[in-house]
């Protein structure tokens, strides 16, 4: 996979990611507030529901192989807590985090799906639930099994939702002439368009989750060890809202990426590996916007990928020297 | 409390376009007059009802001015808002094409949660444009899906309701 991603940049044409999160505003007083948990460790409770292949025991089990998978990130500090077998359904506000098989009819073509119940008030996550539909196999095999779709990759997935990760575009698609749309790579877990049944490939974190969860559960060093890339991207002088910004280290292959988030263009890019990057910006024109953002905001898609004129240097620790991309239409 | 999500929380099979409209039991232009959330059904979840009030109906049966109502499975009640990341979230006056799946008495849903939704903007002229437009392929081969495509523009809303005749029509 990374030496797929590699000679997709080397030609230039890498996709992005993005370590985005899930940013909430207040309407009363534009206090800015990170949906992300408070306390650890994080408890959740299995739906005690098999399907076809797959028994309830080993549902649990897939989903604990997927939170360890996130809780041995060196560099963030993050703990979860099986709390038991549960009769409850995932998708209910009930106050508890249940993840689950679930039969979601209003849900086709979605393998699996988070779902976070918050106080407005406090910002405080009350609960969050993963369903995995029921209309699709499962398979929950080492090696995985074709035609089946791998349990766990789809939850190590969700569960970076439960952290509160957004979805990364770091991934690369074809279309077919009979419309079908297959990934040909992706640089991220969070990439949202799944690989396809029997693939286990995202039971494995990279570079791009690591530093998205990383920034917001910080831990074993992160904030010193590793630098940020702060800018903007403009066109015509203005602000670009929802560019996809990449970091490209050309010496460890590592591709880590964000989003401009607000109507001044601006971007943060955290994780780093100290040294020289190639910085790339890209209109996100090939994806579902609501995946990625509130649709309803206006997202920019109609303007040239651009490289920055110059490499970037990530400090060891903190930020680097600030810089503008600025883009052209198309 | 508003999101400014950057956030979606699902893993989607990609449906490819012409698959959704010839799917969607319901295809509608039109724009959202209104919506409502409230705790629902036997799961006692936080939904949202979203109507649409009809600008043309692509398939199926409403006439213009008519209005068809949705479910998609957010919202807020009081103090406590459900985000379902991946769901799409709408509000009056959004002008959308939505693509909807119709299973007998149940409320409509969105086919595939965000991609059964095409929301409807103006551009610098005041046009009606698709943004994004679906992504096709152009020649019989497989394609690689380039990002800044200089070919890959927001659709005229009247170019992308051509091309879903086009796919109703052939199908």
């Amino acid at each position: 996979m990374r030496s797929v991603l590699l000679a997709i940049v080397a030609v230039g044409l890498f996709s992005q990611p993005a370590s985005a999160y899930l940013h909430f505003r207040a309407n009363d007083d534009g206090q800015s507030i990170v949906l992300k948990w408070q306390r650890m460790p994080l408890r959740w409770f299995a739906r005690d529901r098999g399907v076809p292949g797959v028994a309830a025991s080993d549902f649990q089990a897939a989903m604990s192989r997927a939170f360890a998978t996130w809780q041995a990130v060196p560099t963030a500090s993050i703990s979860f807590q099986f709390a038991g077998f549960t009769g409850a359904e995932p998708f209910t506000d009930d106050g508890v985090s249940v993840l689950g098989f679930q039969d979601e009819p209003g849900m086709d073509r979605v393998l699996g799906a988070t779902a976070f119940l918050i106080d407005v008030v406090t910002g405080e996550i009350i609960e969050s639930d993963i369903f995995f539909n029921t209309a699709f196999l499962w398979s929950t095999a080492a090696a995985g099994t074709a035609s089946r779709f791998d349990l766990e990759s789809v939850a190590v997935h969700e569960i970076g939702h439960f952290l509160g990760l957004g979805h990364s575009a770091l991934g690369e698609t074809e279309v077919h002439a009979d419309g079908d749309r297959r990934v040909l790579a992706s640089g991220a877990v969070m990439f949202p368009i799944s690989l396809g049944p029997g693939v286990t490939r995202d039971r494995e974190l990279q570079p791009d989750d690591i530093a998205g969860v990383s920034d917001l559960y910080p831990g074993g060093g992160f904030r010193g060890e590793t630098g940020v890339a702060r800018g903007r991207v403009t066109r015509s002088g203005a602000g670009v809202l929802g560019a996809h910004v990449a970091a490209f280290n050309p010496e460890t292959g590592q591709v880590i990426a964000a989003f401009t988030l607000n109507q001044s263009g601006e971007f943060e890019i955290v994780g780093l590996t100290p040294g020289p990057h190639v910085i790339r910006v890209e209109p996100l024109d090939d994806a579902d916007l609501d995946s990625f953002f509130d649709a309803r905001d206006p997202i920019d898609i109609a303007f040239r990928v651009t490289l920055h004129d110059r490499l970037f240097v990530a400090p060891s620790g903190g930020v680097g020297e600030r810089f503008t991309v600025s883009v052209q239409p198309k | 409390m508003t999101i400014a999500r950057p956030a979606s929380a699902t893993v989607l099979l990609p449906a490819d376009f012409t698959t959704v409209v010839t799917e969607a039991g319901m295809i509608v232009h039109g724009r959202v007059i209104h919506t409502s959330s409230a705790l629902t059904g036997p799961q006692r979840a936080i939904e949202s009802l979203v109507t649409v009030q009809v600008i043309e109906a692509l398939k199926g049966s409403p006439s213009a001015g008519a209005n068809v109502t949705f479910c998609v499975p957010n919202g807020q009640v009081g103090r406590y808002r459900r985000v379902v990341v991946g769901a799409p979230e709408f509000a009056q006056g959004d002008e959308v094409v939505v693509f909807l799946r119709v299973r007998g008495p149940a409320i409509p849903t969105l086919f595939g949660l965000s991609q059964g939704v095409y929301r409807v903007t103006r551009d610098a002229a005041a046009r009606a444009i698709v943004t994004p437009a679906p992504v096709t392929a152009q020649g019989p081969g497989a394609e690689r899906v380039v990002r800044g495509d200089s070919a890959r523009r927001p659709m005229p809303v009247e170019a992308f309701v051509r091309q879903v005749h086009t796919i109703l029509e052939t199908r």
